[in-house]
């Protein structure tokens, strides 16, 4: 059995006062944004945007993780699952941080702003879906499914962290796979909607898969660093060994590759075929220092990853899986960052103050939920059934 | 005939794994379990050290890649390049695909033919296959057998380590050859 | 041998419920996997072989015509150049996929139960793979100089194409063949060497040997053995993802509308394994029964890869749903026709045939009942393989025969070389596949010997000194 001080936040230890200090720097950077939107609103809404997509993607991986976890009834996760919980728990508070897209709508997307020109004619083709009201329902849409999903999940799996047994088990595992249906189509959609249609004359099928892939990987990134920031307190140290760091490293390395598929399939095709109306995507991104950016990313998001975390000893290294997930967290980043800003900075990579203060305000309030969410419960779902078999399981 | 050395026979993997750590701890080193599965854990109770296969697959893996690659780019820019779809002369995008195979290839290759080499296989003949129960070894039944070259081999001594080990049954074994 | 408890099929969450069932021990699995292969050849044997064997000789009657008479036999036309070749080469290669995937992919998720499956799935994916091999190598025409295709230095100092996807196929699908017959007769080298061992033939015994290599169950080979075993599963996983989307580039590096499309590589991968897993179905509900192996081949077992088959059929779903909704959304007219004309037009019957099979025949198996039903999922297997034959049929011929200039639009209809060629590749699968049960063990001994509670050494048994003793008494006899 795992001893309860190791797998909950004792009152007055550092890490519940860090979420308060995330949630300061959270606020002030917001109000940071606020007063640079004042002077270029145009600049505020990208950045906003770009920092609200990086930390959706790990809300939305985290919900991906506890639904598969729950639909293949997987045992060595048990341990790492209410965190997972814990990174979906945000969804409430991102759906809060929406609004100032919402606000900002007609500096982000051309389209908004075209329908009222009526010059563009393919634009117009596209109106019955890109117009501002259907935009605003189907995020209503999405953000609603996601909440639902989100609560019902972690509240259930904490409920049984008082009453055990098997039921709760069972019946997530009931709703988790139509859930996941669910969660497919609308992050699909909400691809299509808060990126994809950034330039409203692009368009690819593979592009909800696309960010999937990058949100999944970021999730075990996040995963990996938060649990060594937790043991490094003194926590959960004999809760999750090796077996599970090298779980999650492996899990690293296949989506990583997993990834770069994706992304090499939505490149290579469009290369090949050659057509000017796809093509437009990728010569954007080769411009000026776009193209740097996206040697960056081939390299950095693929090739050094793929030979880092191959060696089984590697995997089996905290410190220095942790050195490769922040990596490929920061790495994520590069990625929203690639396929957001080139709308707004045609000519050249051209990161400032704006960024850094938005991102510092999404991910202070993010980082303050987050943070809340683990210390106000069990790190992990102690009274799980499949508990003893995630403490106990060791790989080959 | 010399002696090959001595054969026991147990009849669980249990008791097998025991005895492996008695004659690890006994200091053998010539010796060996035979089991009809890869039983888990087996490798530390020998002692064995960890397996060299994976460099040997990685190094021909990427050999094999850059070779197919360095095949591509001689075909189409050195050799006879030629203009299609209107694309440049090096089109790495396109050599990925048969890098990417050639690659697989090589690994795999690599894997089951170092595999074999590193386990000497194929040897149709050894002297256990003349011991009529060594014959279960691919059924139900788990052996060692710790060969007479060892250093610390004794007729005796070594037999009676195996007997007070859990084994089953204990054989001596003939060398044919 | 402590026996094994049998556990409720349906048991939740507390505990992994057994997965052989029947109180199986080491030596009774042995018994019940070369016990088959050993007796009498039964006559229902001879049922499933002869037949296959007649349609096998169909093939060779239809290929030998058609490189007599030429591609003309066969209904292509303009603007149809590809048909049913096509097709019956990416249905083959698809179906061949889903033993990777539960010999290579299962492995790296610690899946115990592919053990039971998966002897018979990757000598499934192997036989798949020449029949889809076929199909490209009979159809280019003037098959005296298939050599052109690979890179050999000739007097005209020419090469191949790299650079174009036929060629990346014909690399990817020899690799694939190549990588699961290395992967396949890896897991068959202990086996063999029980069939050796137990041989009741000198014959038997020679011939298994041989190909058993002197296998000793050395700890120490076995050291080596799992290494190898584990890198060709890490290497067969990215092999069956790239050879099912280089064979959907074959399709989406062109530009025409319904082939051109991002989407194509997992979507094509993830019909593969839906395919797949449907013909492991079919065969296995077969030959569990006929063999005897229901203990081994277990209900359980059938519920997961139903559960495979609605996750991966449900993707495929995706896929249509992400087409479609793009082809309206890039407001491309050309896109848009070939969509509304796959569901209106002259073809409609073959892309409803396909929804039917592909999208609703698989919902059912949202129920448990259903999953664990035979009846049930032998039927479903079959769906869903003509499924995905229409699929690709839909794909190729829905595209070809409607582009962009309505002058150039026709019509394509098989002839009797077409249907000769497709149901003699199934003569040749099922032939291939009737000599290995015949004489091949097909259940993965060793593996599912790993599986039972008895394989672990640090298990508790009760009886183990118990049956020391007394086999120290038999020895004594």
């Amino acid at each position: 059995m795992i001893a309860r001080d190791q797998v909950t936040v004792p009152a007055g230890h550092w890490l519940t006062r860090l979420p308060w200090v995330a949630g300061g720097v959270g606020v002030l950077a917001t109000a940071l944004s606020l007063v640079l939107a004042s002077g270029n609103p145009r600049q505020f809404a990208f950045s906003w945007l770009l920092a609200f997509l990086f930390f959706a993607s790990l809300a939305i991986g985290g919900m991906y993780f506890v639904l598969v976890h729950y639909a293949t009834q997987a045992g060595w996760g048990v341990v790492v699952r209410r965190l997972a919980e814990n990174m979906m728990g945000t969804i409430p508070l991102l759906a809060l941080l929406f609004l100032p897209i919402v606000w900002q709508m007609r500096e982000l997307f051309p389209w908004v702003n075209a329908l009222a020109d009526g010059d563009d004619h393919l634009i117009a083709a596209k109106a019955p879906y890109l117009n501002t009201r259907f935009f605003l329902v189907r995020a209503a849409v999405y953000f609603t499914v996601w909440v639902a999903i989100a609560l019902l999940f972690a509240r259930r799996s904490r409920a049984q962290d008082r009453t055990g047994g098997t039921a709760i088990s069972l019946a997530l595992k009931r709703i988790s796979a139509p859930a996941l249906i669910a969660l497919a189509l609308t992050q699909t959609f909400a691809a299509f909607d808060w990126i994809m249609s950034l330039d409203p004359t692009w368009y690819s099928t593979i592009f909800g898969v696309y960010w999937f892939a990058g949100s999944f990987v970021s999730t075990f990134a996040f995963l990996v660093l938060a649990i060594v920031v937790l043991r490094s307190a003194g926590l959960m140290k004999d809760v999750i060994t090796l077996e599970h760091f090298h779980d999650l490293g492996k899990l690293l390395f296949a989506f990583t590759v997993f990834w770069a598929y994706i992304g090499f399939s939505q490149f290579f095709l469009i290369w090949y075929g050659n057509i000017p109306e796809e093509t437009i995507f990728f010569r954007e991104r080769l411009e000026g220092s776009w193209r740097a950016m996206s040697f960056l990313l081939a390299a950095g998001h693929f090739a050094v990853p793929f030979f880092f975390f191959m060696p089984r000893s590697i995997k089996r290294k905290p410190g220095l899986l942790a050195l490769g997930a922040g990596w490929m967290l920061l790495m994520h980043f590069v990625d929203m960052y690639w396929l957001v800003m080139p709308a707004m900075h045609p000519h050249g990579v051209h990161i400032g103050l704006s960024d850094l203060a938005a991102f510092a305000a999404v991910g202070g309030l993010f980082a303050a939920v987050f943070g809340r969410l683990c210390a106000g419960s069990a790190l992990v779902p102690v009274r799980d059934p499949r508990l003893a078999e995630s403490l106990s399981f060791e790989n080959v | 005939m010399a002696a090959f050395g001595v054969l026991a026979e147990y009849a669980t993997p249990a008791d097998l794994f025991r005895a492996c750590e008695r004659v690890r701890e006994a200091g053998y080193t010539r010796w060996d379990a035979h089991t009809p599965f890869p039983v888990h854990g087996l490798d530390r109770a020998m002692g064995m050290r960890r397996s060299r296969l994976p460099w040997i697959i990685l190094v021909v893996g990427l050999g094999g890649a850059a070779g197919g690659f360095v095949l591509q780019w001689w075909v189409h820019n050195a050799a006879y390049p030629l203009t299609i779809s209107g694309k440049p002369h090096f089109a790495w995008p396109a050599y990925v695909p048969i890098t990417f195979e050639l690659g697989v290839l090589g690994g795999a290759l690599a894997a089951v033919l170092g595999m074999l080499g590193l386990n000497q296989l194929p040897r149709h003949h050894h002297p256990l296959f003349e011991v009529e129960r060594f014959s279960r070894c691919s059924d139900d039944r788990f052996f060692i057998s710790i060969e007479a070259s060892d250093p610390r081999f004794d007729a005796v001594a070594t037999r009676q380590l195996l007997e007070r080990s859990g084994a089953a049954a204990v054989e001596m074994v003939e060398d044919p050859a | 041998m402590a026996a094994t408890e049998e556990r409720d099929l349906y048991d939740p969450i507390s505990g992994r419920p057994a997965l052989i069932l029947g109180g199986h021990d080491f030596h009774s699995i042995t018994e019940a996997v070369a016990g088959p292969v050993e007796a009498k050849t039964p006559p229902a044997w001879w049922l499933f072989f002869l037949p296959s064997l007649a349609l096998l000789g169909l093939l060779g009657v239809a290929v030998s015509w058609l490189f007599w008479e030429g591609i003309g036999i066969w209904g292509l036309n303009v603007p149809v150049g590809w048909a049913w070749d096509i097709t019956n080469f990416v249905f083959w290669v698809g179906i061949g996929h889903a033993g990777t995937l539960i010999s290579a992919i299962l492995f790296l998720f610690r899946q115990k139960w592919r053990t039971s499956i998966n002897r018979a799935a990757e000598a499934m994916t192997i036989f798949a793979v020449m029949c889809a091999l076929i199909f490209p190598g009979i159809h280019v025409g003037r098959v005296w100089v298939a050599y052109f295709m690979f890179p050999l230095p000739n007097q005209m100092g020419m090469w191949p194409n790299f650079r174009s996807p036929l060629l990346w196929d014909v690399f990817a699908v020899s690799i694939y063949g190549t990588v699961s017959v290395l992967f396949w007769y890896v897991g068959l080298i202990p086996d063999l060497a029980t069939m050796r061992d137990r041989a009741p033939t000198a014959l038997r015994k020679r011939l298994y040997g041989f190909f058993a290599l002197g296998w000793r169950g050395s700890n120490r080979h076995w050291q080596h053995y799992e290494v190898a075993y584990l890198v060709l599963a890490g290497l067969a996983t990215p092999l069956v993802l790239s050879v099912h989307s280089i064979v959907s580039m074959d399709f989406a590096v062109s530009q025409i509308p319904g082939w051109h499309t991002t989407i194509f590589p997992p979507y094509f991968v993830a019909g593969a394994i839906f395919s797949g897993f449907a013909m492991v179905i079919t065969l296995m509900v077969i030959c569990r029964s006929a063999f005897g192996l229901e203990r081994i081949i277990t209900l359980r077992h059938f519920d997961y890869m139903a559960k495979i088959i609605l996750v991966t059929g449900t993707m495929v779903g995706y896929a249509y749903g992400m087409e479609f909704f793009i082809a309206w959304y890039s407001g491309n007219p050309y896109e848009m026709f070939t969509f509304q004309n796959r569901a209106l037009g002259p073809y409609a019957w073959a892309y409803w045939t396909m929804i039917t099979c592909n999208v609703l025949s698989p919902q059912v198996f949202w129920f448990k009942k259903a999953r664990t039903s035979i009846p049930i999922l032998f039927v479903m297997s079959i769906f869903v393989n003509i499924g995905m034959w229409f699929e690709r049929f839909v794909i190729i011929v829905t595209s070809l025969h409607r582009d962009f200039l309505p002058s150039a639009w026709g019509y394509f209809r098989p002839t009797i070389w077409d249907v000769s060629c497709l149901l003699g590749s199934f003569g040749l699968f099922f032939t291939m596949f009737c000599l290995f049960v015949r004489f091949l063990p097909m259940v993965a001994t060793a593996e599912v010997k790993t599986v039972l509670p008895g394989a672990d050494p640090h298990a508790h048994h009760p009886g183990a000194h118990a049956s020391a003793e007394q086999l120290a008494e038999e020895g004594a006899h």
